[in-house]
């Protein structure tokens, strides 16, 4: 049959992959104990940068930052998609209205970065000469409500398929059983949709956490981790230590401790959400 | 009730679609209108926007930039989908390696950057177009969407072939790939826009000149001109416009193909 040799065809994806996924995951333990700037020779300094860490008042900084933010983002986030998910249902433009909310997803980043940018700027911005926009370049708390707006903007369509998905699965003679029972439309929501909903919404809850805790695109394109600091999260701490001040060694200890901390969030969620019945 | 589900939808909608409009709405406004500050009074319709985008000359303004970055995405796109296709091949025909692709698919890349930097400064590939291309040759995500694809091919077709005598080219492109071309299609839209979509990534590996993406040419220029938002709308407009085109062209698809993804 000669099947045996199948395995071949999946060298060129294998190899790369190992090379340029798996192995930088795990090297970036090595790193972590360098002290290196990138164009210097790299300095092995144990568990040093580990140590800084945990003393650096801008690392605490950021984790509250990144926490406040992920809280204020993923409680709208998860609501919206399961209220828009509900109010789309069986509706004759549901297909197009998904397609609509599934679009900023993919398109240019920068490109959406710009068109938010001209649009809400409150100094440039076109809306400020319609209606006052609250000023996020001097406010931290707007600025983070921009970056969430943003990043809700980008993965409402993700996250109403993802609840939609769960909705379609759902009998419908549950809910006809219930109504012929008596129950309300309010009351079949309560103790019918929703516990039948809780594998997509701990599903979103995980996701949305995971991406809140790495995310610093948005950040970098709409704010830069300004106005004072008032947005830098973890990803855009991570990327300004390393990058802009060079310290790759101490980015990479702080690689290692993002993933420790996703990793300790996404499983506590997991958990909760699950035994929470 | 109902109406009140009408409404949510159809503010959403127009919320969403609100950046869209204005940029396609901002790329044609004549310089003049956004000088005087009255944006909305008057009705102009200006192709200026777009003239001053090609100003820097070709291959270093923002046309080039376009164009490389169109090649070079779909370069790695096809990448991608070859070495996708065959490893969905060969798990497909028994290769024990979907765990795999699958605990890779855990790895965020994202945050990858510092090692992934240090790997390239090793391989002395740093600021070459291969920084570009080649950690982006496969990605588990592609890989996974194929495999789920190939499954639905019935066996009993395969072994048909083979019993006449086919060996795995034949089965490849004979047989799978134009029974695939659905799965491929939506898979190629998917690894275009992650890859047309790096930000920070190229701006940190391959910074000169010749190897600016069209994206850090637009934060560039968003950095540099703030308040110019003809010229940042135009080329905002020009470099979303093919992506928008495809994904309205395929859309059913693609969308189809992150439903079947939750399942899985």
């Amino acid at each position: 049959m000669g099947r045996n040799n199948a395995f071949w065809f999946a060298l060129p994806a294998v190899a790369s992959l190992g090379l340029f996924l798996l192995y930088p995951f795990l090297d970036v333990l090595r790193f972590s104990t360098w002290d290196w700037s990138g164009l210097s020779e790299p300095r092995v300094v144990g568990l040093e940068n580990y140590r800084d860490i945990l003393r650096d008042p801008d690392f605490y900084n950021s984790l509250r930052i990144t926490l406040i933010f992920g809280v204020m983002t993923l409680i709208p986030f998860v609501v919206l998609s399961i209220l828009l998910a509900l109010a789309l249902d069986g509706q004759p433009y549901e297909r197009p209205i998904k397609a609509l909310l599934f679009l900023p997803g993919l398109v240019t980043l920068g490109g959406a970065a710009v068109a938010w940018y001209t649009l809400f700027s409150p100094e440039y911005g076109a809306l400020a000469s319609l209606i006052p926009v609250p000023r996020w370049d001097q406010s931290p708390f707007w600025a983070l409500v921009l970056i969430m707006l943003f990043t809700i903007w980008r993965h409402i369509g993700y996250g109403v398929l993802v609840v939609s998905a769960r909705l379609k699965a759902i009998p419908k003679a549950l809910l006809e059983a219930a109504a012929v029972d008596g129950a309300t439309p309010a009351q079949s929501f309560r103790f019918i949709t929703l516990p039948l909903l809780r594998p997509a919404i701990t599903f979103l809850v995980v996701i949305g956490t995971v991406l809140t805790l790495q995310g610093y695109t948005a950040v970098f394109l709409l704010t830069r981790g300004g106005p004072f600091g008032g947005t830098e999260v973890l990803g855009y701490y991570l990327y300004k230590t390393g990058f802009e001040a060079g310290r790759l060694g101490y980015a990479a200890a702080l690689t290692v401790i993002i993933l420790l901390l996703t990793l300790a969030f996404a499983l506590a969620q997991a958990r909760l959400l699950r035994e929470e019945k | 009730m109902r109406w009140l589900g009408h409404l949510l939808v159809w503010t959403v909608a127009f919320l969403v679609a609100l950046p869209f409009i204005w940029m396609a709405y901002a790329a044609f406004i004549p310089p003049e209108a956004v000088f005087s500050g009255n944006i909305f009074g008057q009705l102009g319709f200006s192709l200026a926007n777009f003239e001053v985008l090609g100003r820097e000359g070709f291959w270093e303004g923002f046309w080039g930039r376009l164009l490389f970055s169109v090649l070079l995405t779909g370069g790695v796109t096809l990448l991608q989908l070859t070495t996708g296709f065959l490893a969905a091949y060969a798990i497909k025909e028994g290769a024990r390696l979907l765990p795999f692709f699958l605990v890779l698919l855990a790895i965020p890349v994202e945050l990858l950057l510092v090692p992934l930097y240090g790997l390239l400064v090793g391989l002395k590939i740093l600021d070459t177009i291969w920084a570009l291309v080649l950690p982006f040759a496969a990605s588990p995500f592609i890989v996974y969407l194929l495999f789920q694809g190939m499954r639905t091919v019935p066996e009993e077709l395969l072994e048909a072939a083979r019993i006449d005598g086919a060996g795995h080219r034949v089965l490849l492109t004979r047989i799978l790939l134009p029974l695939l071309r659905p799965q491929l299609i939506a898979a190629g839209v998917l690894a275009f826009a992650a890859h047309w979509n790096l930000v920070l990534y190229p701006r940190i590996v391959a910074g000169s000149k010749e190897l600016k993406t069209v994206q850090t040419w637009i934060t560039d220029l968003q950095r540099q001109n703030p308040a110019d938002w003809g010229p940042l709308s135009a080329a905002a407009l020009a470099a979303t416009l093919p992506l928008v085109i495809i994904y309205l062209l395929y859309e059913r698809r693609i969308v189809e193909t992150f439903e079947e993804g939750l399942k899985g």
